[in-house]
């Protein structure tokens, strides 16, 4: 007990080093300066590179080859001009993005889900750029998704905060020798073709659909969102996504996609461990012949071309009505210029660069096997036909004539697809959620999601 | 410097005079200083930061205690604290009561060229990064892994899965990778305290004819008291604070199933940038580690003194 | 003691497979390294022609080189700093008791408990104002502070049962404090300096969430931050993530088994200390 008593003093000594410590008592974030909003910063003359030696940092996505492409032969073009680039996977720059841009501004950066990034004034605003370069004169679905209301919100409309390097679309890949031996000729034309087609795979014995779905990626959104697609109109998803007042993902015809791919997952249309397959064992299965379907998007083109030359198909979903109107996930690579960026100048010349020079077209098309942005005239390189990046750019017109790109509804807000998504998806597949709780979950955290910014 | 009086015990608080002992001070300094700033100061920021809503860039807002509202209201957030409790039964009971049995067992044929040898093996899992054991232990378990081929040639087929994958076992096998990598230190700590415990002790319950489960209930078990305390304690506080294994085995996945606190302020503060929230849940579980921790160490010191 | 032969055996076979446990998850690595990259081997199978090249790439895909290098001096900067101030502090508290030592020792057991996620929010607003995000020092400076309980508490244990008399006597010698610290005490501690330096070298070493928070770039990180990286970079392929694991795991299996007696004994008293 002795020791007990002389600790009264001890715990005196405790409070007032604690106190001292706790000193830096003003709220957090108030002692760091606050970015302030950028606003379309008057540009009079297009901006160039200049002639003078000069480091552009990048923050690029590791496993793409597209970006270090393109500012390979952009440093080819000018000599004066190199890359100081760092590279990492999406999902952390995704996490990255707001420290990095604040704390470390980038030049160029592969950009996330942008409204909270545009909320909190990291990102440059591109408007000036798009006048005098002309971008206003695109087709302007190409940049829809980039634009942002004041404070980030609504998407889709307003100033311009990041460019794309092309714009990519999802579809359906197909094992053009395993469709053969299910006697499947044409790719299926409507939903109930395709249900069809999957049933025969299953009983062939084959894997209807490889997906993935584990880890932190839920990637059964691909063909839940295809499915959407199918059942209901393209806009109301769109307005979803862009975050408009009012807009829910709880719809009829929601339902009924979610229903259609809760059917999928009893038939057994999936791998029995879809829920412990990521993106890269997903892709090991397809390209092994160990599956019929996949969902993915065109960045996978080239590799298929290569790994499985003549042997990969590409189809966009096929309509619920025969003749119907056909819709995509379809999304620009998003590159943005930090706010405090010190060679923003020469990185708007170079995303203009991307969509106008000839050459960098060409690249466009072959290593990142999706279509470039810019005029709806510019040059576009001649592709082999039969491949997988013929079939996707062929897609990609119908998407056009069809106005059905839409944008990624894991996109919707910066923590919906890990935080909802995702768990919601990996209870449907295993059996633990229904398709009436699944979307009333994730319109409930995205209501939450939005009010709190 | 002042010589101590003549026949002072020197052990004796006090002893020497004031300069000797505030010279002494000169050494604590540094330590405490870092301390100080790297444990101290955050500790007392993350207090801070709980009671604000913060994006981490922008200015914040104060909350109160709004923060702490929804770690005990979202799903989301107070399910991965349960997680965590519940892997204290893979991470603490499996290793500690399987220990026990082992070192009981093996107790006779401790001084052998085997059980030499077994005390390395034994203590590897404890080496290697987590990370390691996260990686090896994925591909272990995956559906086509060496666990389900096992399973297989048991004939066993019919439970095969995915096991890190599916819902139900997510939890249980990334449990079983945490008893794996705690087994072997469990089992040489009790080891060691048994050969410690006087073998007469053994040969008088033998002579009053005592079973071997008796011998283990009633003389093994409570001379391992302290043994057995630090094993709790430190397997807990694993379970509790577990990051390393799940980020890479799991991320937390399936449907959240994995999703225990390390992680879930990992995501919270980086990646979702809810920094109040982030630091409303760590202070919780830093009261919760303290909580299970320190009954265990009272208990022990109790029975020690 | 009569062993009988039942209990002896019961006793070595359950030794034998919990080794084969405790050794499967190496196994498997291994075996699956050496299947050729890019393939999805299945379980646990020989390959056909084992693909040793593998360990080669996946030495140079991970730049093994350099991360060896970092870790190195990473470990270099937290134990012999973590080393001197906790045995300085220890000395002070438990040998020459400082007054007001005893709360002073209250306040780092505090900390002995503390989850490293419980400050890893505030340490990074903390290093990034200190301007030393993405340096090895955003792990060095934190880990020191982080370690700096239970190295002052595994200190002050030694120095607690060192007899009074012995710096009495150097006193009288005429010996100041330092001296009295430098050429008396520490080579007493010597033993408890040197199971404390392991811990710590392994605690750093394989310190994972600092290095994945503080350090984005794999070079400057830790071992097992780095082994995070090369995870996320080629979880595509299996086979060269088998081997690279093994690649990242090799040096501290290799201290290990060289060390082995010392592990285990500071391992076997870190944990009953704590």
């Amino acid at each position: 007990m002795a020791r007990r008593l002389r600790s009264g003093r001890a715990g005196a000594a405790m409070v007032i080093a604690v106190g001292t410590l706790a000193t830096a008592c003003a709220a957090p974030g108030s002692d760091s300066p606050q970015p302030q909003a950028t606003t379309a910063s008057p540009v009079s003359a297009a901006p160039t590179c200049g002639t003078a030696p000069i480091t552009m940092s990048g923050y690029f996505e590791t496993g793409f080859p597209l970006p270090k492409a393109l500012t390979a032969e952009f440093a080819k073009q000018h000599p004066n001009v190199t890359w100081n680039i760092r590279e990492d996977q999406f999902a952390v720059i995704t996490q990255n993005a707001p420290r990095v841009l604040a704390d470390n501004p980038p030049d160029l950066m592969r950009v996330p889900q942008v409204s909270e990034l545009v909320k909190d004034n990291l990102l440059k605003n591109l408007d000036g750029y798009a006048r005098v370069f002309g971008w206003d004169r695109w087709p302007a679905s190409q940049l829809e998704q980039l634009r942002m209301g004041p404070g980030g919100r609504p998407r889709g409309e307003g100033s311009l905060y990041a460019m794309g390097l092309n714009f990519s679309m999802t579809g359906l890949f197909y094992n053009k020798k395993l469709a053969e031996q299910i006697g499947m000729s044409a790719p299926p034309a409507t939903l109930a073709e395709l249900d069809a087609v999957l049933a025969k795979a299953k009983d062939a014995g084959i894997t209807p659909i490889v997906q993935f779905n584990g880890g932190a990626t839920g990637g059964l959104a691909f063909p839940l969102q295809d499915l959407m697609a199918a059942y209901g109109p393209t806009g109301p998803i769109n307005d979803w996504i862009f975050q408009k007042p009012g807009a829910g993902i709880d719809t009829p015809t929601n339902l009924q996609a979610v229903q259609h791919l809760e059917r999928w997952i009893k038939a057994g249309y999936f791998q029995k461990d879809v829920n412990a397959v990521d993106y890269a064992t997903m892709m090991s299965r397809f390209i092994g012949g160990k599956g019929l379907f996949m969902f993915n998007g065109d960045w996978e083109s080239g590799n298929l071309d290569k790994q499985l030359p003549g042997d990969v198909g590409f189809t966009l979903m096929p309509p619920a009505r025969q003749g119907g109107k056909r819709a995509a996930m379809s999304a620009p690579l998003a590159f943005g210029i930090a706010a405090n960026a010190k060679n923003a100048d020469c990185a708007a010349f170079f995303l203009n660069w991307v969509a106008t020079d000839k050459r960098a077209r060409e690249i466009g098309v072959e290593v990142g096997g999706s279509h470039p942005m810019g005029p709806a005239d510019a040059h576009l390189p001649a592709v082999k036909p039969g491949t997988v990046t013929a079939d996707t750019l062929a897609a990609g017109a119908d998407i056009a004539r069809d106005n059905g790109a839409m944008d990624f509804i894991a996109n919707a807000t910066g923590a919906i697809y890990a935080k909802s998504w995702t768990p919601q998806l990996q209870k449907l597949a295993a059996g633990q959620q229904t398709p009436q709780g699944l979307l009333k979950a994730v319109q409930a955290d995205y209501a939450r999601q939005i009010e709190g910014n | 410097m002042t010589p101590p009086a003549p026949g002072r015990p020197a052990r004796r608080r006090g002893a020497g005079a004031k300069t000797r002992g505030w010279a002494g001070w000169l050494f604590v300094v540094p330590a405490l200083a870092f301390y100080a700033v790297f444990v101290l100061r955050p500790i007392s920021l993350t207090f801070q930061y709980s009671l604000y809503r913060w994006d981490g860039i922008g200015p914040s807002t104060w909350a109160g205690l709004a923060n702490y509202g929804k770690v005990f209201t979202d799903p989301a957030l107070y399910d991965s604290l349960i997680n965590a409790v519940k892997l204290i039964v893979f991470f603490s009971a499996v290793p500690v009561l399987l220990g026990l049995a082992i070192a009981a067992t093996i107790r006779r044929i401790a001084h052998t060229r085997l059980a030499v040898v077994a005390r390395t093996v034994l203590f590897l899992p404890q080496v290697i990064p987590l990370v390691a054991a996260g990686i090896a232990w994925s591909w272990l378990l995956s559906s086509t892994g060496a666990v389900n081929q096992f399973l297989s040639l048991l004939g066993l087929g019919g439970v095969t899965r995915a096991w890190l994958g599916d819902l139900s076992t997510a939890l249980p096998a990334v449990g079983m990778i945490g008893a794996w990598v705690l087994l072997g230190l469990c089992t040489l700590l009790l080891l060691a305290g048994m050969s410690k415990i006087d073998p007469a002790l053994y040969e008088a319950a033998r002579l009053d004819g005592a079973g071997a489960w008796r011998e283990f209930v009633s003389i093994t078990v409570p001379s391992l008291r302290q043994e057995i305390a630090v094993c709790v304690t430190v397997t807990v506080i694993a379970a509790l604070a577990s990051f390393d294994i799940i980020y890479i085995s799991t991320q937390g996945g399936p449907g959240n199933a994995t999703m225990v606190p390390g992680l879930q302020i990992y995501y919270l503060a980086f990646s979702e940038r809810e920094v109040g929230m982030a630091s409303a849940l760590a202070v919780v579980l830093m009261l919760l580690v303290i909580a299970c921790a320190l009954p265990i160490q009272w208990f022990t010191k109790d029975g020690k003194r | 003691m009569i062993i009988s032969w039942r209990e002896s055996w019961t006793g070595r076979l359950l030794l034998v497979l919990l080794m084969a446990v405790t050794i499967l998850p190496f196994l498997s690595l291994f075996v699956t390294a050496l299947h050729p990259s890019g393939t999805y081997p299945a379980g646990f199978a020989w390959p056909a022609d084992p693909q040793w090249g593998n360990f080669l790439r996946a030495f140079e895909a991970a730049k093994m080189g350099e991360l060896l290098l970092s870790s190195l001096l990473i470990v270099l900067g937290v134990v012999p700093i973590s080393v001197l101030l906790s045995t300085m502090a220890g000395f002070a508290i438990g040998h020459l008791r400082v007054p007001g030592g005893r709360p002073v020792f209250l306040l780092f057991v505090l900390g002995l408990t503390l989850p490293f996620e419980g400050v890893i929010t505030p340490l990074y607003y903390q290093v990034r104002d200190m301007g030393l995000l993405n340096t090895r020092w955003a792990i060095i400076l934190p880990l020191i502070g982080l370690f700096m309980p239970f190295s002052v508490f595994w200190m002050r244990a030694h120095f607690v049962n060192m007899p009074g008399e012995l710096s009495e006597s150097a006193r009288m010698d005429g010996a100041n404090l330092w001296q009295l610290f430098r050429r008396i005490h520490v080579p007493l501690a010597m033993p408890a300096i040197s199971s404390l330096g392991i811990l710590l070298f392994l605690w750093t070493w394989n310190q994972f969430l600092l290095a994945i928070v503080l350090v984005d770039d794999p070079a400057e990180r830790t071992m097992s931050g780095a082994l995070g990286a090369f995870q996320g970079q080629w979880g595509t392929d299996i086979p060269l993530l088998c081997a690279g694991s093994l690649l990242i795991l090799a040096p501290t299996l290799a201290i290990f088994l060289v060390f082995q007696r010392h592990f285990v004994k500071a391992l076997l008293q870190g944990s009953l200390k704590g």
